[in-house]
């Protein structure tokens, strides 16, 4: 540490009347220090003196928040006018005033302590207390308290020790008072072990190498509670010495003493120098802050011993400025042989610009542990009541919890900024969430990074999750239940429930912290899974595992977990009701799709959709490029053996790959139809990344028209195809890319040819929605068309092979079927939103069906669309429903041949063959329906096409 | 220096620092345990990634309580690692940090499949 480090380490030990920058206040302290006899012009000199010295300190100490240029939220009661009538508003507004900004007199850099105000940032509807935190703070403040009571969980002390860390690097001590004698404040029993603590230290060691005696065990087993943890196998697991150093109360410092004394006896640590044991009584916390000059929190004061705290009068008198000098004495001097300080003066004189209390207590509904304080505390500390948490408040610290920044508040209070300029925004959020990492000394998660980048999706999400948690918390309020429109849930929640299961801010750390590890997840209750039932006990093979970003699926795994929360909240417990109307609150906040009334589907995102994130999502393009760099890298390395190069930079340059990343981004595909893909060309690929390629769609080309000439090296291959779906931006522009209308134009002149009367207007607005589904125009964003790429199977056999595409856009999110893909790629495709499935694996028609199920939902018909999607894979692939069934073994070819008989032979002229085989009982309608799903169609290798649409390259066209 | 040209590969520590923050993030990405004033624990399974994240000259080791307390006096001690065989519970870990307010991360070295 270097010499000015220390001096600044010591700057809160700088008494408070030093730091007064108050002529008429340093004048009387000269006076005071030289004498009555001294001369003015000696005062006023060593008054001019202390000026300087008390303004020189203050800039040393004082970090000015809320400034013109860097203002600072603040929540307060404002006159709002509206319709020219004025109204008493509370309102979440700022401070901005470089005259009188809020002070923080901080020991550390000014970086640091911007960081904490506006990383842990009180609730909105906390602001005002800690505003008033700040202002006791000051030299010139005589109160040096704040008490504050409010419900649990809602982050007192969490504040009063931020106002402390603010100011300095030192830990902020929290002493819990619940159940003790408050005069053990001033002076306290504890064990005296010497400097070193020798003796914890040799049973520490002991105990961890398994060498003490047993009777030592069984001994140090009966230590109080609070000092010993036991494992499962009742073995001891840890023993906290420092509880009898300060925390623990007397007749259990009394009782571990001659515990220890026994233990040492056995162990014969007695005889050992070092190894001493004592008793003694010492100063309490609110000495030893008074003397070190530094912050203390006093919790959960109002769950003290009842009339404990009745010595303490006097104290609070000389802490909140009534009174500049009081004394206490120790009342354990010389009890059972104890050594110790026989009493105390405080003296404002003494105080030094570090010392501060806080005191935080609950409500007293919350328990009978807590307790009413007397009049006189009351009066004396000033207690401040936190209001009941806003929506405002919730939205605060779901962002916090998540991103490590209360996105919500800086928003609102920078909203036009932010709307202006979002990118400056998101950058500013993200140096203050850096610095913090600095302080906690480790890098920002990703997931919190991912989240920052966009933090639009956090504010819309928060907002919507900010909603449901204060729902919640209203319906499990029991105390408030007749004024939250909540009386029909009398019966099942009472004050039992609401102590139990009430909704507090913890209960999000506590959600966040199952939602945020990637976990084994469920399967749609109607998946199809095969187990292996020959081999089950044998420990099966597992595939190789897939890397997932964090980010890619937190929404989901969040919402999963306030599903499954709600319902063991609720349903499972037997509170059917609250579990109706939890179920009904979450569906109007939008934590899942939104479907309106009306059935139609909202635009709107939901909170699992926004929070799913991943670098596809990222406005950065160098960390677009970063993330391509190593598909592209990889991908290249695993499928050509050539390429052995081991640094991604030697293969190609993140600069590079920016440069071809925008070029691709600048280009609107879904006109220009131009595709991209991975460029192999070893030459080249260096200083040209992506290559141009294009569709070739036999269905434009009609009867009588001459057909484009493909050779087999023309067709793009399967896997450099799927390698570009892999790419951040590439992906989503190619996916652009391969819509067509050449289906409809084709329909509509064939329709012409052979009917040239109008087709009946019902059919034609079905058929009109499944055209646009082909042509991805459909208004709730499902599409599918299949391309037609180049394949070499495990023999070195090539042929083309269909690659399905079902996208749906409004969701970002695709299904891609087609063959078996370099294993490099998958995890990428798990951030581009793809679902790939190769139609060749045991489970592919399963993964199918999770994977159609997930694109429609939210639909506003999920039954109908699949069955549209069906149709319109059928406008382009050669589906033969006989020759399917067959195939499928569904029906035999004797059936069918019987079938397509009687179709034959039918008067009636739109028979169709399905119709027949149920006619026949064949199939039921429902076994029909099932065999002939867009899934079994989907995985079906042996689909032709009516109209092939290539992906071909573009050789025309320069690589990028 | 032998003078026979420079070194082309990265020194040793370089790596070993670039691997403790590879093992950090990767440990950070798999979820954590919120503690009381902002402080956070980071399962870590035992293998490299602790060992890495232990041998960092910028972590400090703990294995018992009184270690504990007494680095958590420290502002330079920002990352502790708590080794598998550590004298304390996450329990302990949430009494200490409730009661000493301040920011620390914290990676606790746990067994594979934990």
């Amino acid at each position: 540490m270097t010499k000015k480090m220390e001096q600044d380490t010591q700057l809160l030990k700088t008494k408070i009347k030093d730091l007064i920058v108050d002529e008429g206040f340093q004048h009387k302290e000269a006076r005071r220090l030289l004498g009555e006899k001294a001369s003015e012009a000696a005062v006023r000199k060593e008054t001019e003196r202390r000026m300087e010295r008390a303004q020189e300190l203050s800039e040393k100490l004082v970090r000015p928040l809320g400034t013109t240029t860097r203002p600072y939220p603040m929540w307060g009661s404002q006159r709002v006018d509206y319709k020219g009538q004025s109204n008493l508003e509370q309102v979440l507004s700022r401070i901005a005033d470089d005259s009188n900004p809020m002070k923080v007199y901080s020991e550390r850099p000014y970086s640091e302590v911007i960081a904490m105000a506006y990383c842990d940032m009180p609730v909105p509807s906390m602001l005002p207390l800690f505003f008033d935190g700040l202002e006791r703070r000051k030299p010139e403040s005589t109160n040096r308290t704040q008490m504050m009571i409010g419900d649990p969980g809602a982050g007192k002390s969490f504040m009063g020790a931020l106002q402390g860390r603010m100011r300095s690097t030192k830990p902020v001590e929290v002493f819990d008072c619940g159940g003790k004698n408050m005069n053990e404040l001033l002076f306290e029993m504890v064990l005296d072990f010497g400097a070193g603590d020798a003796l914890p230290k040799a049973v520490d060691k002991r105990l961890q190498a398994g060498s003490l005696e047993a009777l030592s065990l069984a001994k140090l087993k009966q230590l109080p509670a609070g000092a010993v943890t036991l494992d499962d196998d009742k073995n001891i697991k840890s023993i906290d010495w420092n509880y009898f150093k300060g925390n623990a109360k007397p007749q259990d410092v009394e009782a571990a003493f001659s515990i220890l004394k026994d233990v040492a006896q056995i162990e014969g640590l007695d005889n050992a120098s070092g190894n001493m044991l004592g008793m003694n009584s010492q100063y309490g916390p609110l000495i030893r802050w008074f003397i070190e000059g530094r912050e203390g929190v006093l919790d959960e004061y109002n769950k003290s011993k009842e009339g404990s705290d009745n010595g303490l009068q006097t104290v609070w008198q000389f802490l909140n400025g009534e009174t500049n000098e009081c004394t206490v004495e120790n009342p354990l001097k010389n009890k059972d042989l104890t050594n110790g300080p026989s009493s105390f003066t405080f003296r404002r004189d003494d105080m030094q610009a570090g010392f501060f209390v806080t005191l935080t207590g609950n409500k007293t509904e919350d328990g009978l542990t807590t307790r009413s304080l007397n009049k006189s505390v009351y009066s004396r500390l000033s207690p401040q009541t936190l209001p009941d948490p806003t929506e405002a408040d919730w939205q605060h610290r779901i962002c916090q919890m998540m991103c490590g920044v209360p996105v919500s508040t800086l928003y609102n209070v920078f909203r036009e900024q932010a709307d202006e300029n979002p990118k400056e925004f998101g950058q500013w959020l993200m140096q203050l969430r850096k610095t913090k990492a600095e302080l906690e000394g480790v890098p920002v998660p990703e997931l919190q990074e991912t989240l920052l980048e966009n933090w639009r999706n956090v504010v819309n999400s928060s907002r919507k999750l900010a909603r449901f948690y204060s729902e919640w918390s209203e319906m499990t309020n029991a105390e408030n239940l007749m004024t939250t429109g909540n009386t029909d849930l009398i019966e099942e929640v009472d004050e039992e429930y609401s102590k139990k299961e009430g909704i507090d801010f913890r209960k999000i750390k506590q959600h966040l912290e199952a939602a945020l590890p990637i976990r084994p997840r469920m399967l749609p209750e109607d998946a199809e899974t095969k187990a292996d039932f020959k081999n089950f006990m044998e420990q099966p093979k597992l595939g190789e595992k897939e890397y997932e970003n964090p980010s890619v699926a937190f929404g989901t795994r969040l919402v999963d977990v306030l599903d499954r929360m709600v319902f063991e909240k609720s349903e499972a417990i037997g509170k059917h009701k609250l579990y109706e109307k939890l179920k009904a609150s979450m569906d109007n906040a939008g934590l899942r799709d939104i479907v309106l009334q009306d059935g139609a589907h909202s635009f709107q995102r939901s909170v699992e959709e926004d929070l799913n994130v991943s670098v596809f999502d990222s406005t950065d393009v160098g960390k677009r490029a970063a993330a391509a760099r190593k598909v592209f890298c990889d991908y290249i390395r695993q499928v050509d053996p050539q390429i052995v190069e081991a640094d991604d930079d030697k293969i190609i340059t993140i600069a590079r790959l920016k440069r071809a990343l925008q070029t691709v981004g600048d280009d609107n595909t879904a006109e220009t139809k131009d595709l991209f893909i991975v460029n192999r060309d070893h030459e080249s690929l260096g200083a040209f990344p992506l290559a141009r390629a294009k569709i070739e769609d036999m269905a434009a080309y009609p009867e009588g028209t001459e057909e484009v000439e493909l050779s087999v090296s023309d067709i793009v291959s399967h896997e450099d195809f799927m390698a570009a779906l892999a790419l951040p931006t590439v992906s989503a522009k190619n996916l652009d890319a391969i819509w067509d209308t050449n289906i409809r134009t084709l329909s509509e002149q064939i329709e012409k040819e052979q009917n040239p009367q109008d087709t009946e207007p019902e059919k034609k607005s079905s058929a009109d929605e499944i055209f646009k589904i082909t042509e991805n125009r459909s208004e709730q964003g499902l599409a599918t068309t299949t391309l037609r790429v180049m394949f070499k199977d495990a023999a070195g056999k090539e042929s083309d092979v269909s690659v399905h595409i079902v996208l749906n856009k409004n969701r970002k999110k695709a299904l891609v079927v087609g063959e078996k893909v370099p294993t490099k790629l998958l995890s990428a495709f798990k951030e581009a939103g793809i679902i790939h499935v190769d139609r060749h694996a045991p489970n592919a028609k399963a993964k199918v069906d999770a994977a159609l199920t997930d694109l429609t939902r939210g639909t506003r018909n999920p039954e109908l669309t699949k069955r549209h999607l069906a149709d319109a894979f059928r406008f382009r692939n050669d589906f033969d429903l006989g020759e399917f069934l067959v195939a499928k073994k569904a029906i035999t070819p004797a059936e069918l041949k019987a079938a397509r008989e009687e179709l034959k032979n039918s008067n009636e002229p739109e028979a169709k063959l399905d119709e027949v085989l149920i006619k026949q009982g064949v199939l039921t309608a429902a076994q029909l329906a099932d065999k002939t799903k867009l899934s079994e169609m989907l995985v079906d290798d042996k689909m032709g096409m009516l109209y092939e649409k290539y992906v071909v390259k573009d050789r025309k066209k320069p690589s990028i | 220096m032998t003078g026979e040209g420079r070194k082309t590969s990265p020194p040793a520590d370089l790596l070993e620092k670039t691997a403790s923050v590879a093992a950090q993030q990767n440990a950070m990405e798999r979820g954590c345990k919120f503690l009381p004033h902002g402080s956070r624990l980071f399962p870590v399974e035992q293998g490299w990634e602790s060992t890495t994240i232990r041998r960092d000259d910028k972590v400090s080791v703990v294995s018992t309580l009184l270690e504990l307390e007494e680095t958590m006096q420290s502002a330079d001690a920002k990352v502790i690692f708590i080794p598998i065989g550590a004298m304390m519970t996450d329990a302990d870990i949430e009494k200490i940090c409730q009661r000493n307010a301040t920011v620390r991360t914290f990676f606790k070295e746990v067994k594979k499949g934990e």
